[in-house]
Formats: structure tokens, C-alpha cells, sequence
């Protein structure tokens, strides 16, 4: 590395060594073989003895810039410069190495060789699982990898100096100028994330400016009827005409999950119902813990019902955790006690046709509303009314008309409206060339 | 009533009102061979005091009759003379009632939405006024329940719940709720309240266990067998049956009224209900009905149900929509601006709530001055349009029915909310009462219709002339033929057509084109947003037209799709309404809406526009 730090020292020696050898070449009208033009700065190895003529050979890469990376924790410095005028199919240069130092004339270290043609590099901390990583097999048509050197790691805040050389078939190395001190410095704000930022904001203002309303409003808020959940009453009222009892499904999902907790809010309306109409409720569940959320969900509604009396910790009760042996049970359940109205919500798989069509044969008025696309099709097609997707959701906001909860709705739909909007506008001005919606709404990460 | 209907030529029918009793005298043409109705008598009610004698006044008002007519219908007893002579006699006498409040009745079901709702429709349908609905679910403690019908003293409840082999123990709470109340009759002392039981059959023996020894109960068949269907018939026509037997035998002078008429006498709402549902069934006419009163609003339509693809008949009374009892209800339910709204000269809000309040405490006032008529029709406006929205809420498809879908439902799911109310397939519109009937200009009568039903598409318009709708509702029971004519003929007076089209437009916009071939000669021309237009069309006459809609406009085939049809004619004529449906609003600014209002009245030449647009300057 010290005789790179001879080149600049050398640097009379080099130019009058240049002028004698052209001149001798001149003179003597015999042309040598690969001979540059004079303005063209070449690096000669400064352990060849200075008296020697040195064939100029490759032009260095120019305009060599050093930045501190945008948008990031500080973690890298961006390198950019124009190749060499010899960066050819036909040229001499083979590649180009990236040199770095703490100091502007000296100590420069190479932390990176990279293909020709190669433009830019960043020099960055280097990941901590990247020693773990596979090197990728050897490709001639691919860039070269990096090569940084481990003992010279990137320091966070360091002022750094970088030089890049464009390297010839024999080993030269042709220098750019130095560019620096630049020092890598952490961001707090990433300006490629804009477009997320103005939609939480937008969906921020749009949830607490709801939520305001909802509360002046109260009840009044205007949410799209869901037929499925606007027609549970009538289901009880059914099953209560009929004097039978209603089935309540909650599906095979874990407590924690979303359909279920959501299955949760709609069984604290149906038991209250129920409770209101005094009509017998039967919940088979698939999952003790499900199961005893539920007794708690059930008992509350009969209180709150002002029927504590008429709740049994006989309605909610546990089958079975396997499936199909769950289904065979809850199926069993339909037939014998010839359920009026059976609900289904929650997470529901394989088990869905199987449960709802041994209710349509039954001949019950059938609820149902799952986020499981897949069984979706199943329930449409056998129940009377579906809750598709995330209806499932927005019928705790239907049905509990909490200010939180239809705040946070009707700002999701709008987020939704908007998000939708800005889609079709994109799509319609980039089928005519213009991206300025896409420009706006592109996320550099 | 032995006679034979083709020998039934001289018929006489009475409508005993709260106020006044109303005789008609139908008789037979032998030359055009037809019914027709010749005379028309009144006299005060005297069901009280000082006479406390109903027949006091149906013999005056027939005495009226006889004088027009000319033929001796009374004798020297004061009886009403049956065997018909040449000039002398009647063939048969049939009355309706409605004096001393009409029937009063309670429901009670176990679902509000569901048996009880079924129930409310079965007394309303046999023309009832219903005072109250218990249900299971009213959200009501028992002794609530119970206080409320010992307060209420109705005439007869109505008791159902549950399907044939359904829940029995909700009815049974239900018969031990009422027999808790131990409730006693309105009218009459120590004869027992009529109850009727129209519920799960399973529950029959537990009701008559529980209600037996306390009421006079009566058992039918379930109006609800199975949750799909209603079977309001035998109920109906129980409330019919107790009405004779017990509530009016309890009347002052009903027996011996009873004693006298040839049909059972029948509620008036009850017989305007029968009318209206027979005249639709055999004309295959869907109609709606209304007769708008003092106190109350009656609304009466038959509709298909789209889901069982059968007409409907469904009644609904508005007990606080009037035009003088209840008119200061309609401006607490209606607001001042939507009655301001109708109003085409600037007006103040004392003056107005003033006029209001007059005439709420001076009902029988009649209005004096163009100013007072058009506050009044106003009035008109929006307690027939609140009690249509009523009615269209309560003529609903059955709830907790069964659906059967697929995959093509997945985004069309709809409940069983809708209303079977649809205006667009409405062929007759009927209105009735005085602010109605009585209407200085025709005109008056078709724009008050129009403005507040918003006929859709293309229907025939027309006014009761003199209240006889409930005469011939009991008559249909006797004798349908001649009940059907003389409502035909001589009661109903068509005003016309009103061609409305669907759709909302923008201002200036073209509706649609029409082209129409009237007597006179053939009009054509193009339907603009917000234009209202008038041809004269004679009663009795038809004009061939033909009407091509703008895109968005549906004149009754659908959006845009051009079609000829036949109009029928009355003594308004043809109305075009392009004010879209919804109807527009109308603007905000008071003197843009005034002059829209004055150029719709000026177009269907409503009132004498010269002293109206007086009135507005000199306001």
C-alpha cells in the first residue's frame, strides 16, 4: 500500500519520463505499440526505477463524488464517478477498485474491486450475517463482488476519503482524484417513505376527526347495512316462534385470532338476544380456552340483558379439538335438538360445507361470516345470509355502535376509497404516459 | 238476506260517522243496465246524549233520501220500508260504523316483527284501530304490559305467537299476562272482554286454561301456521263477528240497527279496506288508498308481493296524522320547513304555527281565503306523505323466512326489510277525505296527491266524491257486481293520468320526449328537469302516447326505452312530472323556491294565479 502513496510524491518524475520517452519514440519514427495519448495521466508502479520509461496505458475513471447515503441509519457512504474513456468491449480496463483512508494523501486501503463499466458503489457497514451467506458461484458475465477488506471495517461517522482506479489487463491501476472527507451520518427522516407517511397521517386525522363525529353524532352514524347482521333478530325471532333453540358456531380458530375475537363481539349480541327473547342458545366449541372466553361472553350478555337467571354455564360447552369429530358433533347437535337458527362466525376450514349443509337440510335459517376466503363460496351457497371477509370486523363496529369502534371504520373506508381512487387515476394516467401519480405514490425504500 | 242479487234494484246504505251519518241510495238502470248511485242524504250521529239512539240519525238521513228521491223509503212507524214497491221500498239496507271511536283493539304476539306483526295486520285489515302491540320482546316488564292494558280498556284483543308446533310457553305468559289484567271492555258493564286466539294450536288448551273463566275467548285458526305464510282470513273475520256480537250490541241503539240491516254491520275502515282489495282483485289494478281525516290517516294498498308473486292487502292507520285533531302533530313530525317548502309566497313562522294551531282548536273550520287554503293543502301535503311513509314501512315481506341463494347472491344479499310498496307498478291512486274530496279545484286535489305519494311512472288519479267508499265496501259482501260499478262510476272521480318518470336530473336537462294524441289534436314535445305540464284529457276519454326517455329517465319500461301506451283521462287531464323521482328538492333560497312553486302551480293550474301572485306582493 506505501507505494501508492509515491505516486503523488512521483508525479514531476512521471511527466518527465513521459516527455523523453515520446520524444525518443519520435525521433527514432518508430511508433510504440499501445502508446497513449500525452494528456492521458497513467500510474506507474513506483517500485520501477524512476530512470525507466513507462508506457502510458488506461485513462482513471473522472468526477469522482462521495455522499453520505440518503434515508438511512447512517450506515453508508455513496460513491458515483464516469468510467474511464478506455472502459471499452474493446478497452483495457478490466475493472475498478475502490480505494478508502481516514486521511486525504495517504493510508488508503482498498476496500472493493468492482466489474468494468461499474459506475457507483456504496460503502457500507457491513451485515452481520453476511459471513453467514452463501458466496454466489462464480458468473463472468456478473459484476464483480466486492471485495472489502475485513480488517479495514466501515466506521459510523468516520470522515472517510475515496479514491477509484481503473485497472488494466496487466495490473495498473489508473487513480481518480480524491473525494472527500465525507462522513456517514444517520437520517431521521427518509424522504423515499413520503407517501406512507401523508396516508397514516391522512388516515390519523381521518380516524380522530370520526371518532369526533361518531360521538356527536352517537347512533346516527351512517354504516352501510349488512343484511347478515340485520337479520340475526330476525333469526332469533324465528327460532323463538318455533321454539327451538339457536346454534351458535364460533369455528376452529385460536382465541387470539382475529375472526374469533371478532366472533366474540357478535355472540355477546346474540346472546343478549336471546336473553331478550328467552330462547335456548347452544355453543359447541372446539377450544377450551375459546370455550371459556365465551361463558364469559354469554353470562355477561344475560346480565346485561337483565336475565342473569335464565343464563347456563350448560350453553357453552366443549367437544372436541378435532375437526372432524367436532363436525360430527356439532352436526349430531342440529339434528337432535332441530336447531331454528344456526350462526357461523369465526374461522372455519374444511368443516364449513359440512356444517352449513347439515343445516340447510335441516331446514334452519342459516348466519354466517368468515375471513377465510377459501370457504366463503360454501357459505354463500347454503346459509341465508353471509358476512363476507371483513364484514366480520365492521360487525363489531355494526353492532356494539361504539364511537372508537365506527370511527376507526369509516376512516378504514375511506382509506380505502382513497387508496382505490388514486389506483384507477394512476392506471388511467400511465396507460397515457403521464407518472405523476405513480412518481407521488412510490415508495423508495 | 234471502233475495237473489239480480233481484236487488233499490239499495240503501248508511256510514255511521263519529259526527255525521251518511245514507246513500243506489239504484238499478234498467235501460243502461247498470248500477248507479242517485241520492245521497246526511244527518248528525246520535249515538250520544242527549238521543244515545245511533237509528235516530240514520233514519233522518234516509228521510233526506226519501225526500230527494222522491220514493217513500220510511213508514209510518219510522221503519225502513223492504218490500219493494213501485216507488216505494228498498230491497235491501246495509250500514258501516265507525261512531263512538270505531273498534278499539289490542294485539299481542310473541315476536314483535313476526306474530305480533301478523296480528297488527289482521285488526288494522278488519279495520280496527290497534292501541297497542305486546310481544315478548317489547322491551317491557310484565307489570308494565300489564298496567297497559288495564289502562287502554280496548274494545277486543287479538291474541297470537308461535307457529303449529312451535313455542308454547311465550303464548302461555302471554294469556297469563292478560288474564293478570283481568281487563275489562270499553263499553258496556258486566259482559266479558272478546278475546281472540289465534295462535300456535299446541298452545289452545293452555290459553283457554289460563283465560277462560275471566274473558269471552275465541279460538281460530293460527294466523301464522308456519313462518312463510300468513293466514289472516279467520281472524279477520272473527273481529268481524265479535264486533256485531259484542261491541256493538253494547252501542246506544246498534241492536236495533243491527235488527235492521240485511249484511253485518261493519267497522268503516274495515269496509273502505274490502273495497279497495276487491276492486284491485278484479280489475287486477294494484292501488293504494287513503282517507285523510281529522284525527287520524287511513292508508289502504294492495300490492304483488314480489316474493310470492300475490297481491297484498295492507291497511295502516296514522292515529296522529289529521287535518284538524292532529294537525299540530304534523307540524311537530313534519317540521315547518318541509310544510313552508310547499308554500308560494313568503310567510311568517308566527303567522303560520298561528293558522295551525286555529285549526287544531276549531276543527270544523273550513278555510275562508286563498292564503288559508293553500296553508292548509300545504298541511295536506305532509301528513299524507308522513302516513305513506308509515304505511310503506308497515306493507313489508314476512320476516324470519327461510332464502335460498347462490353463488350469484354472494354481493346481493338483502334482508327481509323491503317494503312490497312498489310505486312504479301502482296503477290507482285513491284519495279520500275532505281536504281531498272537497278541494275548490280538482286540480288542487291531483297536485296535494302528487306531491306527497310521488306516483312513479304512469297512474290514474282519482278523489272519492262523497265518502261512499265504506258504503260500498259493505255492499261488496252482498253484492259485489253493483258494489264494483257504482265505485267505478259514480264514486270515484278520475282526475287523470300522471306520467312521472324515475330518475334524477340535472337542471335544464331533457327528460324525455313525449308525443300524445288527444282529442284536440296530437301535442309532442320535450320534457325538461323541473317542468310540470297539463293537457287536457277528458273523464271517460283515452289518448294513445308515446314516450321516449332520456337515457337516465324510466317512464315505466325501463331507462331510456321507448314505448307507446294508452292514458286515461279526468277532469284534470294528463300531468307530466318532470321533477324526477325522488322528488327534487326544492332550493334553498326563498324566492327561487317560491318561484318554482309558482311555476308548477301555474302550469297544473292549481289556483288563480292572478290573486296568488297578489297575495305573494302584498305579503
Amino acid at each position: 500500500m506505501s507505494g501508492h502513496s509515491h505516486v503523488r510524491n512521483g508525479l514531476p518524475v512521471i511527466l518527465i519520463a513521459g516527455w523523453v520517452c515520446l520524444a525518443c519514440a519520435i525521433r527514432a519514427q518508430e511508433p510504440s505499440p499501445g502508446a497513449l495519448p500525452p494528456a492521458i495521466q497513467t500510474m506507474i508502479d513506483t517500485t520501477a526505477p524512476i530512470a525507466e520509461p513507462v508506457v502510458l496505458r488506461i485513462a482513471p475513471p473522472a468526477l469522482l463524488a462521495a455522499v453520505d447515503a440518503p434515508n438511512d441509519a447512517g450506515k453508508a457512504i455513496d460513491l458515483s464517478w464516469t468510467v474511464s474513456p478506455d472502459d471499452r468491449v474493446d478497452g483495457g480496463v478490466t475493472a475498478y477498485r475502490v480505494y478508502r483512508s481516514k486521511e486525504e494523501g495517504n493510508g488508503f486501503v482498498r476496500i472493493a474491486e468492482l466489474a468494468a463499466g461499474t459506475v457507483a458503489y456504496s460503502d457500507r457497514v457491513q451485515q452481520e450475517d453476511s459471513a453467514e451467506e452463501e458466496a454466489p458461484p462464480p458468473d463472468a458475465a456478473a459484476p464483480a463482488v466486492p471485495t472489502a477488506d475485513e480488517s479495514h471495517p466501515f466506521e459510523i461517522g468516520v470522515p472517510y476519503y475515496y479514491r477509484v482506479a481503473a485497472v488494466d489487463t496487466t495490473g495498473y491501476e489508473a487513480f481518480s482524484a480524491t473525494a472527500g472527507p465525507v462522513r456517514s451520518i444517520p437520517q431521521w427522516y427518509h424522504s423515499g417513505k413520503t407517501p406512507v407517511l401523508v396516508l397514516v397521517l391522512v388516515f390519523f386525522v381521518l380516524v380522530v376527526v370520526l371518532i369526533q363525529m361518531a360521538k356527536i353524532r352517537g347512533a346516527d352514524m351512517y354504516i352501510r347495512p349488512i343484511a347478515g347482521i340485520s337479520e340475526i333478530d330476525n333469526a332469533i325471532g324465528r327460532a323463538t316462534e318455533m321454539g327451538r333453540p339457536i346454534l351458535y358456531v364460533m369455528g376452529l380458530g385460536a382465541p387470539e385470532e382475529i375472526a374469533t375475537i371478532a366472533s366474540y363481539t357478535i355472540l355477546a349480541r346474540v346472546a343478549r338476544k336471546t336473553a331478550e327473547y328467552r330462547t335456548n342458545l347452544l355453543v359447541p366449541c372446539n377450544e377450551p380456552i375459546v370455550m371459556t372466553i365465551a361463558q364469559e361472553t354469554v353470562k355477561n350478555a344475560y346480565m346485561e340483558a337483565g336475565h342473569p337467571d335464565l343464563y347456563s354455564d350448560n350453553m357453552v360447552f366443549f367437544v372436541t379439538s378435532m375437526q372432524f369429530a367436532y363436525v360430527a358433533a356439532v352436526n349430531g347437535l342440529m339434528l337432535r335438538e332441530r336447531t331454528a337458527t344456526n350462526c357461523y362466525f369465526g374461522k372455519f376450514y374444511a368443516e364449513s360445507l359440512l356444517l352449513s349443509e347439515a343445516g340447510n337440510i335441516a331446514g334452519s335459517i342459516q348466519v354466517a361470516g368468515t375471513d377465510e376466503v377459501a370457504q366463503l363460496p360454501f357459505f354463500v351457497t347454503t346459509c341465508d345470509y353471509t358476512l363476507i371477509g371483513e364484514e366480520l370486523y365492521a360487525a363489531s363496529a355494526y353492532l356494539g355502535r361504539d364511537p372508537l369502534l365506527l370511527g376507526a371504520l369509516k376512516a378504514q373506508d375511506y382509506i380505502k376509497a382513497i387508496v382505490m381512487l388514486v389506483i384507477f387515476l394512476g392506471v388511467i394516467l400511465i396507460s397515457f404516459g403521464n407518472e405523476i401519480i405513480l412518481n407521488l405514490v412510490t415508495v423508495n425504500l | 238476506m234471502n233475495k237473489k242479487p239480480e233481484d236487488i234494484k233499490v239499495i240503501i246504505a248508511t256510514d255511521c260517522g263519529s259526527t255525521t251519518t251518511k245514507a246513500i241510495l243506489i239504484q238499478y238502470d234498467e235501460q243502461k243496465k247498470e248500477y248507479r248511485q242517485t241520492h245521497r242524504g246526511e244527518a248528525p250521529t246520535t249515538v250520544e246524549a242527549p238521543f244515545e239512539d245511533v237509528t235516530n240519525g240514520v233514519l233522518n238521513s234516509i228521510q233526506e233520501l226519501s225526500e230527494l228521491s222522491g220514493i217513500e223509503l220510511l213508514d209510518e212507524n219510522n221503519r225502513i220500508i223492504k218490500n219493494r214497491s213501485a216507488n216505494r221500498g228498498c230491497d235491501i239496507y246495509i250500514s258501516t260504523s265507525s261512531a263512538g271511536g270505531g273498534l278499539q283493539m289490542m294485539v299481542a304476539g310473541v315476536v314483535r316483527s313476526m306474530t305480533a306483526e301478523s296480528a297488527e295486520r289482521a285488526a288494522l285489515g278488519a279495520g280496527a284501530i290497534v292501541m297497542d302491540v305486546i310481544a315478548s320482546n317489547d322491551h317491557r316488564l310484565p307489570h308494565e304490559q300489564i298496567e297497559r292494558i288495564r289502562q287502554l280498556r280496548p274494545d277486543m284483543i287479538l291474541l297470537s305467537g308461535g307457529i303449529d308446533g312451535g313455542t308454547t310457553s311465550h303464548v302461555v305468559e302471554l294469556a297469563e299476562l292478560i288474564s293478570a289484567a283481568d281487563p275489562k271492555p270499553r263499553l258496556g258493564i258486566g259482559y266479558k272482554l272478546p278475546i281472540i286466539y289465534a295462535g300456535n294450536k299446541d298452545a289452545q288448551q293452555n290459553v283457554r286454561d289460563a283465560l277462560q273463566d275471566k274473558v269471552d275467548l275465541v279460538v281460530v285458526d293460527n294466523l301464522r301456521p308456519v313462518l312463510e305464510k300468513e293466514n289472516l282470513g279467520p281472524a279477520r273475520d272473527k273481529i268481524h263477528d265479535m264486533f256485531m256480537e259484542h261491541v256493538m250490541q253494547q252501542a246506544p241503539g246498534y241492536k236495533k240497527l243491527m235488527s235492521w240491516t240485511d249484511s253485518p254491520i261493519m267497522p268503516t275502515p274495515g269496509a273502505v279496506g274490502a273495497i279497495i282489495e276487491r276492486v284491485s282483485q278484479m280489475n287486477n289494478l294494484q292501488v293504494v288508498g287513503v282517507d285523510i281525516g281529522g284525527a287520524t290517516t287511513d292508508v289502504f294498498s294492495v300490492f304483488i308481493n314480489p316474493e310470492e308473486e300475490k297481491p297484498v292487502f295492507n291497511r295502516t292507520v296514522s292515529a296522529n296524522l289529521g287535518m284538524s285533531y292532529s294537525i299540530s302533530n304534523v307540524l311537530a313530525e313534519a317540521t315547518l320547513p318541509n310544510i313552508a317548502r310547499w308554500i308560494p309566497f313568503p310567510i311568517d313562522e308566527r303567522e303560520l304555527r298561528n293558522q295551525i294551531k286555529n285549526k287544531m282548536i276549531r276543527p270544523t273550520t273550513i278555510p275562508q281565503t286563498l292564503k288559508s287554503l293553500v296553508i292548509e293543502q300545504a298541511i295536506a301535503r305532509e301528513a299524507l306523505r308522513l302516513a305513506f311513509l308509515q304505511h310503506k314501512s308497515f306493507a313489508t315481506t314476512l320476516k324470519g323466512v327461510q332464502k335460498q341463494r347462490t353463488i350469484a347472491d354472494a354481493f346481493e344479499q338483502t334482508g327481509t326489510e323491503g317494503t312490497i310498496v312498489n310505486m312504479m307498478n301502482l296503477n290507482l291512486l285513491v284519495g279520500s277525505g275532505g281536504v281531498l274530496s272537497h278541494a275548490p279545484r280538482r286540480n288542487q286535489a291531483a297536485m296535494m296527491m302528487i306531491d306527497a305519494f310521488r306516483p312513479e311512472g304512469i297512474t290514474i288519479l282519482a278523489v272519492d266524491s262523497i265518502f261512499m267508499m265504506p258504503h260500498l265496501g259493505v255492499l261488496a259482501e252482498v253484492h259485489p257486481k253493483a258494489a264494483t260499478e257504482v265505485f267505478l262510476k259514480d264514486c270515484l272521480i278520475y282526475l287523470g293520468s300522471c306520467v312521472a318518470p324515475v330518475g334524477q336530473f340535472k337542471e335544464g336537462k331533457e327528460v324525455g320526449k313525449y308525443q300524445i294524441d288527444l282529442p284536440t289534436g296530437r301535442v309532442e314535445g320535450v320534457l325538461q328537469q323541473g317542468e310540470v305540464k297539463l293537457f287536457p284529457l277528458g273523464v271517460g276519454q283515452k289518448a294513445k302516447a308515446t314516450f321516449e326517455p332520456s337515457g337516465k329517465a324510466d317512464f315505466g319500461h325501463g331507462k331510456g326505452i321507448k314505448f307507446d301506451t294508452e292514458l286515461d283521462g279526468g277532469v284534470v287531464g294528463v300531468i307530466l312530472d318532470g321533477r324526477g323521482r325522488p322528488l327534487m328538492t326544492v332550493p334553498d333560497d326563498k324566492k327561487a323556491r317560491i318561484e318554482q312553486m309558482l311555476s308548477w302551480l301555474e302550469n297544473l293550474n292549481v289556483y288563480n294565479m292572478t290573486e296568488l301572485r297578489k297575495l305573494g306582493q302584498a305579503v
